[in-house]
């Protein structure tokens, strides 16, 4: 894209001044980048002041998520008590059980929610923060952009699980049958909070390449 | 740099050059976009009421242009509010369980987490399906009523900051889904019933979604620079 752009205006199209122009998160206004000390000339927020600990944040949220999220899996999401018996199942349990009941596009809506989404989110963050510190080959900045606005998108996907569980629990507490929140639920969804707040404190500037 | 392909309502594409070969200045600053998806730089032209602008390189939307949006704004966020408190009056499902009938609701939910001491994915749920959805369309209806009546910019100010921190957190629309497995997980085992508030609440998530994919905050806090910067 970067290159196309180039051959209709020339190559020496204020290259130097775009580079210097960021975006608002908050208010969607462009501004000059100052470095340090940004402050929205339209909205007056503090955007982009982090220029020491750049990654350190981000990374800090995403190893924190990465851990909750190794209990998610071992633990039972949910427990069903029936009949003096206690049946806690795992997020993959429930998808395996999903599928052997013959319901197909429920299984796949976890598997995505609660598997895929989750571990799609670890590693372009893991790849994002890395690549900007060390150079990976030739990868695009449009690109890497896209693929930070994917994370930004998809993070909320992985909450369903959660809210079923929540819904179950909330719908069926009889004394003969009972169905109650798993300590996986607790993990799960600290750890869907720490990839959001991992992805929000990830600084775009630094996909430009300047540090 | 300064291309922007416009979109004119149904489907015809119009692409827009407009070749800006000096430098960029600091007072030109407000003509600029930069795209939310790709980050791609582009300088904003005016555009037919109804249409949007899309990004050169990505086609996500730039911007739109409503000349009636405070108004449809309004209109669509206090009957989202009320879908919404009626959302939450009545039960979402009922099932049968041996003879006795369980009902549940968003609150009733959370109050069964509580109950059962999970008292973290109990703050997870009634903040993202029930305080920030809620706080969302107040928020809205505020925010379009002074916009409207010109009053208190400082208000709209902040309005809109906090608004665009809580609109990310909104999870309605997942929440609508997982009733959805939820229901699908239970056929076969109970019998089930849909209650109003299903229904309110998927026309609610309906209007959630019109609104945060057609109202852009930036183009909210464009409106307000225009309407408060002429004296009435
Ligand atoms: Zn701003
Ligand atoms: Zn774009």
């Amino acid at each position: 894209m970067e290159d196309k752009r180039r051959d209709i205006y020339g190559a020496k199209m204020n290259s130097l001044e775009e580079e210097q122009l960021i975006r608002c998160p908050i208010c969607e206004a462009v501004n000059r980048d100052q470095g340090k000390k940004n402050i929205c000339r339209r909205c007056h927020s503090k955007i982009y002041q982090h220029q020491k600990f750049q990654t350190e944040k981000s990374w800090a949220f995403l190893i924190t998520a990465i851990i909750f999220y190794i209990p998610a899996n071992l633990y039972p999401m949910l427990v069903i008590k029936q009949f003096g018996n206690e049946d806690g199942s795992t997020i993959l349990g429930g998808v395996i059980v999903l599928w052997e009941m013959g319901s197909y596009p429920v299984a796949l809506v976890i598997l995505f929610a609660s598997v895929f989404v989750p571990l799609l989110k670890f590693l372009l963050l893991l790849y994002l923060l890395i690549s900007v510190k060390y150079s990976l080959g030739n990868d695009s900045k449009v690109d890497k952009h896209t693929l930070y606005y994917i994370t930004e998108i998809i993070g909320p996907w992985s909450m369903i699980d959660v809210f079923v569980v929540a819904i179950l629990a909330g719908l069926i507490h009889l004394s003969s049958m009972e169905m109650v929140a798993g300590a996986a639920s607790t993990a799960f969804a600290l750890s869907v909070f720490f990839t959001i707040m991992a992805a929000n404190s990830f600084d775009s500037r630094l996909i430009k390449g300047r540090k | 740099m300064p291309l922007v392909v416009y979109k004119n309502f149904p489907y015809t594409f119009v692409l827009l050059y407009q070749n800006m070969k000096t430098k960029i200045t600091s007072d030109q600053l407000d003509e600029l976009i930069i795209c939310h998806k790709c980050h791609t730089l582009h300088k904003k032209v005016s555009i037919t009421n109804g249409s949007k602008a899309l990004c050169k390189s990505c086609k996500g939307v730039l911007y739109h242009r409503d000349d009636s949006l405070i108004e449809k704004g309004l209109a669509l966020s206090i009957t989202g509010l009320i879908l919404f408190i009626l959302a939450n009056a009545f039960p979402l499902i009922k099932v049968d369980i041996l003879g006795q009938e369980q009902v549940i609701s968003i609150l009733s939910m959370v109050v069964r987490l509580v109950e059962s001491e999970y008292y973290i994915v109990a703050l997870f749920v009634v903040y993202l399906v029930f305080i920030f959805p809620l706080m969302i369309f107040l928020i809205y209806i505020t925010l379009f009523f002074l916009l409207k009546t010109t009053k208190k910019e400082q208000v709209v100010e902040e309005l809109l900051i906090l608004l665009s921190k809580i609109v990310p957190w909104n999870m309605s629309d997942i929440f609508l889904i997982s009733i959805l497995v939820s229901l699908v997980k239970l056929m076969g085992m109970l019998e089930i019933h849909i209650g109003i508030s299903f229904w309110t609440l998927t026309l609610f998530v309906i209007i959630d979604i019109y609104m945060t994919r057609s109202i852009h905050i930036g183009e909210l806090w464009k409106i307000k620079e225009e309407i408060y910067m002429e004296p009435k």
